[in-house]
């Protein structure tokens, strides 16, 4: 498609402003309404930051948002989340931010074998569905699809499992990030590299080592229904949110930056 | 002398990046000038940006002058790598080290946010500094990227150069990325 051409199909596309600055900029405005989003990287790269943040302007805005959690219990990661200063404890009081433990979900579904089947994994995208219908969410976060991903054991399983719940979502107009664990080295961005192939986006976050310091850095490799910047940034997880600045170049990939 | 360069600064535009070329004498009359007269005059938070010296002996200083430090802020990328292990000072927030050039604009960024009810005046002390960690193409696209930056955002930008180890490396970047130098204690510069 001519740039001209793209750029007015860009800004035809309804937008879910993230409300991280640098990250909308990034993507010329925010993030193609429905999208399914992998956000991928290792521990201690900030993901988990970013969605909350993601979820916590989407319900100031007046979008009701949603946060699963697979990894750890909502209790714990609440007690450690960032203390961001637009934060209100009025959102989750008044419902327009929820934080579920998934095992909740697992256990009121009596999904308790360590593996699931084709029947389970579509017994569990409906109750998440469900969720997103009944609470008429705009803005949902799984963390981690990771954690999901060790009970579905083959790839057509995960495949089901991200294609179902994504074209459903995309439906619902429900923007959604899956977060991904992945080892640093990887070349992939996800357990068993199809997520990446069925999510409509990407964004990459890693620590990057340059003369013995370690940087935080955040890329977006792919995002359909948008031009976007394929650069890397570098972040910090402050208490007025994600902040971004590009990675600078000069002379330092020589010495091992890149 | 002092005198000139707060004069030389009050007629500064909003936005100006400018370079002070300075010895050594003038450096702590520069910074009083910056801190108690340009800043409080315009009504600036001041965001001190130190490699040069650890931001507590600035501070010390600035005690004894009996400077207030209500709207004076530091991004220290000193005294981490120097591992002396001074005691936080609430106004000061730290980069690693002087290399982390990107740190050192997330701080900026982070205290622009924090101090938005005000205007800004960034200072780096000094452009000679942040040469010895790193090449002039780095510190050259840094440069250029934190000023253009805080230009958009009508902040001042003032960046301290020491005459004794100015390079033309150095003097050339400058040139580059500010609109003004002035040259303190100069005639007519400061």
């Amino acid at each position: 498609m001519p740039a001209k051409e793209r750029e007015a199909a860009d800004e035809r596309v309804a937008r879910c402003v993230t409300g991280i600055d640098g990250l909308d900029n990034i993507l010329d405005g925010g993030i193609p309404r429905g999208n399914t989003v992998l956000v991928t990287g290792s521990i201690g790269t900030g993901k988990t930051s970013l969605c909350i943040e993601f979820l916590v302007h989407g319900a100031l805005s007046g979008e009701n948002s949603l946060f699963i959690s697979v990894t750890e219990s909502t209790d714990k990661l609440l007690t450690n989340i960032i203390p961001y200063d637009f934060f209100d404890d009025k959102l989750i009081r008044e419902g327009r931010l929820h934080f579920i433990d998934l095992s909740v979900i697992y256990e009121r579904l009596g999904l308790d074998r360590p593996e699931f089947d084709y029947e389970e994994v579509h017994i569990l995208i409906d109750a998440v569905v469900s969720l997103v219908r009944e609470m008429k969410v705009s803005r949902l976060v799984v963390d981690s699809v990771t954690s999901i991903s060790y009970r579905l054991k083959s790839e057509e399983i995960m495949r089901e499992f991200v294609l179902k719940l994504g074209s459903i979502l995309s439906s619902l107009e429900c923007t959604t990030l899956l977060v991904s664990e992945i080892a640093p080295t990887g070349e992939r961005y996800s357990t068993y590299g199809v997520e990446e192939a069925i999510a409509d986006g990407i964004v990459v976050m890693g620590n990057l080592e340059r003369r013995g310091d370690l940087l935080r850095t955040l890329q977006v490799v792919k995002m359909r229904g948008t031009s976007h910047s394929r650069a890397k940034y570098v972040l910090d997880l402050t208490t007025t949110g994600v902040l971004l600045v590009p990675l600078l170049k000069g002379g330092s990939i020589a010495a091992g930056g890149g | 002398m002092a005198g000139r360069l707060r004069d030389k600064l009050i007629e500064l535009p909003e936005g100006s990046a400018v370079a002070l070329r300075m010895g050594a004498d003038q450096y702590f009359d520069s910074i009083r000038d910056i801190l108690d007269v340009f800043a409080p005059q315009k009504d600036l938070d001041v965001l001190y940006v130190t490699s040069t010296i650890p931001s507590r002996s600035i501070i010390n200083a600035l005690e004894v002058l009996e400077i207030p430090m209500d709207h004076i802020w530091f991004v220290d990328c000193i005294s981490q790598i120097m591992m002396s292990g001074t005691e936080k000072h609430a106004h000061t927030s730290h980069v690693e080290s002087p290399t982390m050039l990107e740190n050192i604009m997330l701080k900026v960024e982070y205290l622009v946010r924090k101090t938005k009810e005000r205007g800004n005046v960034i200072v780096l002390d000094s452009i000679n500094s942040l040469a010895i960690h790193n090449n002039t193409k780095i510190l050259s696209e840094f440069l250029h990227i934190m000023v253009n930056n805080l230009r958009s955002k009508n902040a001042y930008t003032i960046v301290f150069s020491m005459e004794q180890y100015e390079t033309d490396e150095i003097r050339n970047m400058l040139n580059l990325v500010c609109d003004e130098t002035i040259a303190v204690g100069a005639e007519g510069g400061g």
